[in-house]
């Protein structure tokens, strides 16, 4: 062989290209003997100098860089292009394991003689095809998972809408008879049968109350609740639901203390809604307040919300209580309230109520004994457009 | 004479409490308990109101109403639907047939007699 190149011959500020490029880059004569290589290419294949320079590339490493492709890419390819680029190969190399390259090779002529130098520059994309597949196997999991998900909260919302229709139909009969019997449409009953049949009754419609919240609780957790949004008398509503729950204060002897802005706004809401939730925070003050107590109603507005709280000097929520009665089905165990008056999902779907509304409720308690207020803060302007009430079961 | 009315449901004690509750408020009642005897007996009887459950055991209650619909006899005849169901999309679909009202299981009884009649021409 003649003329065989060495670094020397390379000026120095090539040498120092060489030496930062960050991608493994050898540099070969037109025989293919390695003239010099980067600092990467050492540190990447874990070579040494004194073992590569000088030596045919495909001699490298024990001859592990003989491989087929690279052959035909420095034998075939680049005499008749002269370049290459993204040229993809895979190997198993003995000292650094299997491997998927990117190689790019420019064959450079050399100004004073007619040899030409070849650079081959080596881009390891083995960790970012392992990233790219993971990622693909990743998003295809999380397709599956995110169709599991939809078609389970469907059948969720199936099973519950049957389970309802289903509770339902024996419901008619025992209600209905009950009902139809403690009017006394067929007769009079005596004192005792009057009292019993009374009991079924106010179970059925326990059940029925159950069956509805839980029914309605779903739909909220579901997405399936929307809103019908009219501009709603705030002020006339809360004065209307103050009224409805009047008897139910004065038999305990409870005190209202109703505390209502005279100017008030309408604001966009849906009214039976407002309504529910108005009425359940309200009955709830009056069932969880001994005799003789306070409840109250105070409402107020800013330029965009508007800020009711209920309250009352009742036995109030334990702290380490406050976020479980957001659970559902948690109830305060109290002496002043029989097991058949509620379900425990009152507050809870109050809330979701409230949140649908784009609203926030917040119960506040300083402890046992200590009562309970509920903040509700509802915007003045309802925010999106939903108009139809996708599930209300109500009859005219 | 006495206003007449058909009651078509499977289920005996719901049949049995709405026919009931009809006769106490004065109307003359027929019942079925499938879509095929029901067809039967409104062509014989010539009610001026239908009560339909909506589950029955041959046809659903909608598809008796379409049938009923679609003979001169009963093309008008006033259909109350009772329902159990809570979808909106059920009750849309039964509200879509001409001349029809639905009343929600369970039922009201001091009340279904009057919901019954205000659907009576």
């Amino acid at each position: 062989m003649n003329k065989i190149s060495t670094p020397k011959e390379l000026p120095e500020y090539s040498e120092s290209i060489v030496n930062t490029v960050r991608e493994p880059l050898i540099i070969m004569d037109q025989h293919l003997r390695v003239i010099t290589a980067s600092r990467s290419f050492y540190d990447f294949f874990r070579a040494e100098p004194k073992d590569t320079i000088g030596k045919l590339i495909y001699n490298l490493g024990n001859n592990q860089w003989d491989i087929p492709k690279l052959r035909e890419l420095l034998e075939t390819i680049l005499p008749q292009k002269t370049s290459f680029d993204d040229y993809k190969v895979e190997h198993d190399f003995t000292t650094i394991g299997w491997r998927t390259m990117l190689l790019n090779a420019r064959q450079v002529e050399r100004s004073q003689s007619n040899d030409r130098i070849i650079l081959l520059s080596i881009e390891d994309i083995t960790e970012r095809n392992a990233i790219q597949e993971g990622l693909v196997k990743a998003n295809k999991e999380l397709e599956i998972l995110t169709k599991d998900l939809v078609k389970a909260a469907q059948v969720k919302s199936e099973f519950l809408a049957n389970m309802s229709h289903e509770l339902r139909t024996p419901l008619n009969s025992i209600n209905g008879f009950s009902e139809v019997l403690y009017d006394e449409t067929f007769g009079t009953l005596n004192e005792k049968q009057k009292q019993y049949v009374k009991n079924v009754l106010v179970s059925g419609n326990h059940l029925l109350l159950l069956i509805n919240e839980i029914l309605d609780m779903a739909k909220v957790e579901a997405g399936k609740m929307t809103l019908t949004v009219t501009e709603l008398p705030i002020k006339e509503i809360l004065y209307e639901i103050s009224g409805l729950i009047k008897d139910a204060a004065n038999k305990k002897n409870l005190k209202m203390v109703i505390d209502i802005s005279t100017y008030l706004k309408n604001i966009q809401a849906d009214s039976l809604k407002i309504k529910q939730i108005l009425y359940n925070l309200l009955s709830n003050a009056i069932k969880f307040t001994p005799d003789g107590g306070e409840i109250g109603i105070k409402a107020t507005q800013t330029d965009t919300e508007t800020h009711i709280v209920i309250w009352d000097t009742g036995i109030g929520i334990a702290l380490e209580n406050i976020e479980k009665i957001f659970e559902g089905f948690f109830r305060i165990e109290t002496p002043y309230s029989r097991v058949t008056e509620g379900t425990g999902l009152g507050l809870p779907i109050a809330k979701k109520l409230v949140e649908l509304h784009r609203g926030k409720l917040k119960v506040e308690s300083e402890g046992n004994e200590k009562g309970t207020s509920v903040h509700i803060i509802l915007p003045i302007k309802h925010i999106t457009t939903v108009i139809r009430d996708e599930n209300k079961n109500s009859h005219s | 004479m006495k206003t007449k009315i058909v009651i078509v449901d499977d289920n005996a004690n719901n049949l049995l409490l709405e026919k009931d509750l009809l006769i106490v408020a004065g109307f003359e009642v027929h019942t079925a308990v499938n879509a095929n005897d029901a067809i039967q007996l409104i062509k014989e009887v010539k009610p001026q109101v239908i009560v339909l459950d909506v589950q029955l055991p041959d046809i659903s209650g909608a598809e008796l109403a379409r049938i009923l619909r679609s003979s001169i006899d009963t093309v008008s005849t006033p259909i109350v639907f009772v329902t159990a169901s809570v979808l909106q999309s059920d009750i849309d679909h039964l509200l879509s047939i001409p001349d029809s009202a639905y009343i929600s299981k369970p039922i009201n009884t001091r009340t279904f007699s009057k919901q019954v009649s205000q659907c009576i021409k």
